[in-house]
């Protein structure tokens, strides 16, 4: 039998991310995915790497140390996957918006988040086809962009090089254990043996929870996104509303929209996101499609006569608390999840992989890692 | 009220058949006119008896509106009702209904060669409407390529418009027909056009080269079209060797049968199948209708069949949505007359899958985002993809403006050939499903 000694399941940004950190460890790993390589969620996102939209705290630091390592991977893996220090623009129009978001940027500033106020005249110096009725901004230069697709691509050819071997069209059906420790996995390609796995699996990763005899709570929250057809520059940043932060942290399951604006190397624009709790669903209502529109027509009214040639959607993997899940299962010894990454997988990716392969080797993890811990879902159980 | 999508052939005598059974029915075509791909025209005078006979006769039926120059860019089935959002006078507006028939027809397949992309090479299906639509004649000297029983009426069209046929190609052997002489001579009419064509080449000195294929165009020095590269093909498409040779042109019309329009279709959530030869299409039942009670289907999108046997299928779904429970048998029976016509035309007229072998490292598969052979095969060899979908998320094929109309049949073939991962049928149906069915702008959604 194929056997290894970490198996992980899932070749998204997370997989390939944990993958390539594990095989650089000294460890032998297999990937596995019952799909093509980024076939998830992973491929249905856009590619921001943001510090902007989070509140100080946990999340906050994890994604500022996974800023950094996206720009030593670029190094270490040579090839091209589109990474740009693109720069993340946050504007509000209102008063209370205005001052919440002062509020807001002064606090992520004491946190190591580098922010620039600009009034209305050095705001449409940087970004000059943004509505003339907007006031007020935040600048944050450390907001990035990559192409997810690209990214896991070139990583895991990083990590093939390096002798990693990723299994494709490879469905993992169940998962074997002795005495609550995980020795392989059963998939529709055959079995594979080994003492650790990585639960990569994204929204999916509740039923791999399961097939442990375990559980974990991560659901899906749907995502549109609107492209355009290529466009001459209108937008330099990634320019969104200061609502948008208010909807990330939101528990509502209801529709909410607010247009998050960026343009990408192949000229195109990216509109997204909405986000709604609808479970897998594919079927949708326009209205979410003419919200995000209208939206950001109120921020770029040169948008108006751009064509949007296309629209996608896909789901993130969210947690009840809204926090990654990463670590040991609190019961089965051997089962690691690195999942719940929600709107955020992508950025938060080298990061996660660094604990997990620290956590996997019995290293010390250079931060608090205590509340991303899988256990504190363990009173669901 | 029936909404019937598409003003061709199918969706004419959709709405004729309903009207005629006392239901309202209501038209919606993206164009200015009623006629679809066949009937293209400026004005009724140009068009033939049957045309213009059906042409007027829906026009004038009281029980019929007309909604032109109005394109469904999305629509949406729940509970047993459809949602269509139109696009008409600059305002996206909403329209529902519980009984629907999607008629939107079927576009040229076009196959990457080296040089498709020089301005100059064309699909036959746009040299044809230039010449119906707008009275255009695309070229001086055109080469007519690809193959289907379509290449025949478009030479001969563009002949009598004055334009100089500089060779017309097919790439099946005429051979192919003996094996379905039967069913063709059980198709008096078909059997009757295609002899007059037949004449008309004879009369426009038109040779017709069977089992030579285009497989290169040149440009000249300003860019444009200036020769194509003809070669003798085998069954499959391979070049023959010493088969080669150049002729001089400034327009090449080439096109390799019909692929369905099935946006729309697939916004809805209808079933579709892959048939035998790859295409895939809308199931219906023998009553027309879809996988989605109250949802019906007619023409191209359910197979391709040409325009009479559209018609027939517009006739049934017509009915049918008018709730008229004597239908009668004799559609039935003609229907399967055409069907085994059409299926028997097809089968004479495949695509062999050599034509990758025209291809070099340089050419371009996708237009829109103009990404090369070489590109897609590194992202296989390189990047790791292992099928249709990852090897488009990683080139952008297929991604671009007419969101892989074109190319994503090809590219799905190519990448096919270089990982030997045959997609199963569920993946095809699901490469080729697009959630906007046409393009919008920011006001145009947001204004409405
Ligand atoms: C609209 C939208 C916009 C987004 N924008 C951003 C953004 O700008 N920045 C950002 O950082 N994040 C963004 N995200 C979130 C980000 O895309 C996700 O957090 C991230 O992709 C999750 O990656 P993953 O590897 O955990 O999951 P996935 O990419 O879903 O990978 C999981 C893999 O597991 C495989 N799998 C599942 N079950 C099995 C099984 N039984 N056997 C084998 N394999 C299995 C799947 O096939 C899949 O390939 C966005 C998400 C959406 C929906
Ligand atoms: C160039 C050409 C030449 C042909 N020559 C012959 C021939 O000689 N003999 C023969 O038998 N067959 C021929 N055919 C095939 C013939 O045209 C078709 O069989 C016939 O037109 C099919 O009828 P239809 O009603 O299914 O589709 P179409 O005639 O294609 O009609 C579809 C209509 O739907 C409309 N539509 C599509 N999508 C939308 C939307 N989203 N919103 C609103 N409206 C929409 C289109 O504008 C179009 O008018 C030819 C086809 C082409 C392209």
């Amino acid at each position: 039998m194929d056997s290894s000694d970490v198996i992980i399941i899932g070749a998204g940004m997370i997989g390939a991310n944990c993958a390539l950190r594990l095989i650089q460890s000294g460890l032998s790993v297999t990937v596995i995915d019952r799909g093509a390589i980024s076939g998830g969620t992973t491929s249905a996102g856009e590619g921001n790497i943001l510090v902007s939209d989070k509140d100080p705290g946990p999340e906050l630091s994890l994604a500022l140390r996974s800023r950094e390592a996206w720009f030593e991977l670029a190094d270490e893996v040579g090839g091209e996957f589109e990474l740009e220090k693109k720069g993340g623009l946050i504007v509000a129009k209102s008063e209370q918006g205005i001052s919440d978001l002062k509020v807001q940027s002064a606090r992520q500033s004491q946190s190591g988040v580098i922010v620039h106020q600009l009034d209305h005249a050095e705001l449409h110096e940087i970004e000059p086809h943004l509505s003339n009725e907007i006031p007020y901004g935040v600048y944050y230069p450390q907001d990035s962009q990559l192409n997810p697709m690209l990214g896991v691509a070139q990583i895991l050819k990083k990590f093939r090089e390096l002798g990693g071997k990723v299994v494709t069209e490879a469905k993992v059906l169940s998962i074997s254990t002795d005495a609550m420790s995980v020795t392989g996995v059963v998939t529709s390609k055959g079995e594979f043996s080994s003492r650790n796995i990585v639960n990569a699996t994204g929204t999916w990763a509740g039923e791999i929870a399961e097939m442990a005899g375990s559980h974990l709570p991560i659901a899906p929250r749907r995502g549109f996104i609107l492209v355009t057809a290529p466009t001459p520059s209108v937008v330099r940043h990634k320019v969104y509303d200061a609502d948008y932060v208010a909807n990330v942290a939101s528990g509502s399951a209801d529709l909410q929209t607010s247009a998050v604006i960026e343009g990408t190397r192949s000229g195109t624009i990216l509109i997204g996101s909405s986000r709604e709790r609808v479970g897998y669903s594919t079927t949708f209502d326009v209205r979410i499609l003419r919200k995000l529109s209208e939206q950001a027509l109120a921020l770029f009214p040169a948008l108006r006569k751009v064509q949007i040639m296309r629209a996608y959607f896909g789901f993130r993997p969210y947690a009840p608390d809204h926090l990654p899940v990463i670590g040991e299962d609190a019961r089965v010894k051997g089962l690691w999840h690195a999942t719940g990454h929600e709107g955020a997988g992508i950025g938060l990716a080298p990061a996660t992989a660094e604990i997990i392969a620290a956590q996997i080797t019995g290293k010390d993890c250079l931060m608090d890692v205590s509340p991303f811990s899988p256990a504190r879902f363990a009173h669901d159980l | 009220m029936i909404i019937v999508v598409g003003g061709g052939p199918a969706g004419m005598a959709a709405a004729l058949s309903a009207a005629q059974a006392n239901s309202k029915v209501m038209v919606v075509e993206a164009g200015p006119r009623l006629g679809g791909q066949y009937w293209r025209h400026s004005s009724v005078e140009h068009l033939d008896q049957d045309g213009a006979k059906l042409v007027s006769a829906v026009m004038s039926h009281p029980n019929i509106e007309f909604l032109f120059n109005a394109r469904i860019w999305r629509a949406d089935y729940r509970d047993g009702e459809s949602t269509l959002h139109v696009l008409i006078f600059g305002k996206s507006r909403e329209l529902t209904t519980k009984k629907l028939i999607l008629a939107t027809g079927a576009f040229d397949r076009t196959l990457p060669f080296p040089g498709w992309d020089i301005p100059g090479v064309m699909t036959p299906g746009a040299a044809q409407s230039l010449l119906k639509g707008s009275g255009i004649v695309a070229g001086k000297r055109i080469v007519i390529a690809g193959t289907g029983p379509f290449l025949l009426p478009v030479s001969v069209g563009l002949a009598k418009a004055g334009a100089q046929i500089a060779g017309l190609y097919e790439a099946n052997s005429r051979n192919r027909w003996f094996p379905h002489a039967l069913t063709v001579m059980r198709n008096a009419p078909k059997l009757r056009l295609a002899l007059s064509f037949q004449r008309e080449l004879k009369r426009y000195q038109l040779r017709f080269r069977g089992g030579y294929a285009v497989v290169e165009a040149l440009k000249g020095d300003e860019g444009l079209l200036e020769a194509v590269r003809v070669a003798k093909v085998d069954k499959e498409f391979g070049i023959m060797a010493n088969s080669e040779f150049v002729i001089k042109c400034d327009v090449l019309a080439v096109g390799w049968g019909f692929t369905a329009d099935l946006s729309l279709a697939g916004n809805l959530g209808v079933e579709f199948k892959k048939d035998s030869d790859g295409s895939i299409s809308v199931v219906v039942d023998q009553f027309q209708e879809t996988s989605l009670t109250g949802v019906f289907a007619a023409g191209e999108l359910t197979g391709i069949g040409g325009a009479e046997l559209a018609q027939v299928e517009g006739e049934i779904a017509g009915l049918t949505a008018a709730g008229n429970v004597n239908r009668p048998k004799r559609l039935h029976r003609l229907k399967k007359r055409k069907a085994t016509f059409a299926r028997a035309l097809s089968a004479a007229y495949p695509v062999g899958n050599k034509w990758m072998e025209w291809l070099r490292e340089s050419t371009i598969i996708c237009r829109c985002e103009e990404v090369s052979l070489s590109e897609v095969e590194k992202s296989i060899s390189n990047l790791g993809a292992t099928d249709a979908r990852s090897a488009k998320l990683l080139t952008r094929a297929g991604m671009g403006l007419c969101q892989g109309r074109i190319c994503g049949r090809s590219f799905a073939d190519i990448v096919e050939s270089r990982t030997g991962n045959v997609a199963n049928d569920e993946s095809s149906i699901k490469f080729a499903a697009r959630p906007i069915a046409s393009p919008i702008t920011f006001e145009e959604l947001a204004g409405s």
